[in-house]
């Protein structure tokens, strides 16, 4: 069964692991802007995890002139075809949630692609916040 | 059908191009004008390799990997004495066009010795007119550089050289551009690109750019999502959704 990542807000205390975690593993090395997970605070000691919803109907996928937005089927994340890409940047604004990164000197988007079904920020949470479910 | 790739018999489909089926394969053959969503058009020569057949007598030919289509008992070879040859002499000249691209001194480094046979000519352009920018323009739908003039003042530009009307200033061109020929100068609120300048919209959010006023209107006119999603940068968006989330939650 596929399964779908979930937020458990009530259990993030803001200590932003996660978009370390994702930073260092997707090559972004520790930058948190690049993170493809975001945490905002949303109120005293309130804390949301930002990510990619993985839309049904997504935006990205629509404006993308060459099909280089896929869905991986196994997991359920739209995945960037890098080879596919032609770096036209369209999908960072289209994203109506803010979840497409496109930088014009990186030439392809970055997103987040579940790390292929075993996301790295749902193991690295240390309080629980993160589910792969 | 099967052919033959370095010795390995491999399967491969009618109307599949040598390279296609390489790639499938993970066999390396080094491109530099082939991209996966564009149309093949054979300008670098880079991805030369050497074909035969059994039936052919002996004959054996040179060809672009990226534009030759298979056909049944093919026998090629990526990396033969006769491809290096030719892969040599065509980085040669690509350097002796274009002698600070990193890009092309990286390939013949690994093509093997470089050897500068050509007279450099290095007046700092770094176009070797494989003309992805002029591919990638055209599928934006925008057809606003093309190739210039003939022979060897051949260039890619606007058409007679003048600031390009149908530019959006999406920098496609600029993404896409394996060399890194194609400037780009940004600013918090502007972007000038083949001398045209753009405003970008900016976040009613932050005032950071979002993207040029060109390219949302592009945007509205040709992709069917709402004149909305093009007003707010990607962190304002996010933030806003967090609050609009915690207010559903709570
Ligand atoms: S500007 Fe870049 S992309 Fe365009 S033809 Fe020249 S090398 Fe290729
Ligand atoms: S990739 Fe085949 S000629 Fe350039």
């Amino acid at each position: 069964m596929q399964k779908t990542f979930v937020v458990i807000p009530r259990n993030c205390t803001g200590c932003r692991t996660c978009e370390l975690a994702c930073s260092m593993i997707k090559g972004t090395e520790g930058v948190f802007a690049r993170s493809r997970i975001n945490i905002y605070k949303v109120g005293d000691e309130r804390y949301m995890q930002m990510t990619c919803l993985q839309c049904v109907e997504a935006a990205c996928v629509k404006v993308c002139p060459t099909e280089a937005l896929v869905r991986n089927e196994l997991t359920g994340a739209i995945e960037v075809d890098e080879e596919r890409c032609v770096g036209c940047g369209l999908c960072e604004p289209a994203c109506p949630f803010g979840h497409m990164h496109f930088e014009l000197n990186e030439g392809v988007p970055v997103k987040c692609d579940l790390c292929g079904g075993d996301p790295t920020c749902v193991k690295f949470c240390p309080h629980g916040a993160l589910e792969m479910k | 059908m099967y052919i033959y790739i370095d010795g390995k018999k491999i399967s491969a489909k009618d109307g599949e191009s040598i390279l296609e089926v390489a790639n499938r394969n993970e066999i390396y053959i080094p491109t530099l004008c082939h991209h996966e969503a564009l149309d093949d058009v054979g300008a670098c020569r880079v991805c030369m390799v050497e074909i035969t057949h059994k039936d052919w007598g002996g004959w054996r030919n040179l060809v672009t990997a990226c534009l030759y289509p298979v056909e049944e008992g093919l026998v090629i070879s990526t990396s033969s004495e006769a491809v290096r040859r030719s892969r040599g002499t065509t980085l040669d000249l690509l350097m002796a066009r274009c002698p600070t691209s990193d890009v092309i001194r990286w390939m013949a480094e690994e093509n093997g010795e470089i050897s500068v046979r050509y007279e450099q000519i290095d007046d700092g352009s770094k176009c070797i007119m494989c003309s992805l920018c002029v591919r990638a323009c055209e599928r934006m739908g925008c057809n606003a550089i093309g190739t210039v003039g003939r022979g060897h003042d051949k260039k890619i530009a606007p058409p007679f050289f003048e600031n390009p009307e149908n530019c959006i200033g999406c920098g496609a061109c600029a993404a896409i551009c394996p060399t890194g020929h194609i400037e780009v100068n940004d600013t918090r609120t502007t972007r000038e690109i083949w001398d045209k300048k753009f405003n970008f919209v900016a976040c009613e959010g932050c005032g950071e750019p979002v993207l040029t006023e060109e390219y949302r209107d592009y945007a509205i006119a040709n992709r069917d999502l709402p004149a909305d999603y093009y007003t707010t940068c990607s962190a304002c968006k996010k933030k806003k959704l967090a609050s609009h989330f915690d207010k559903v939650g709570s």
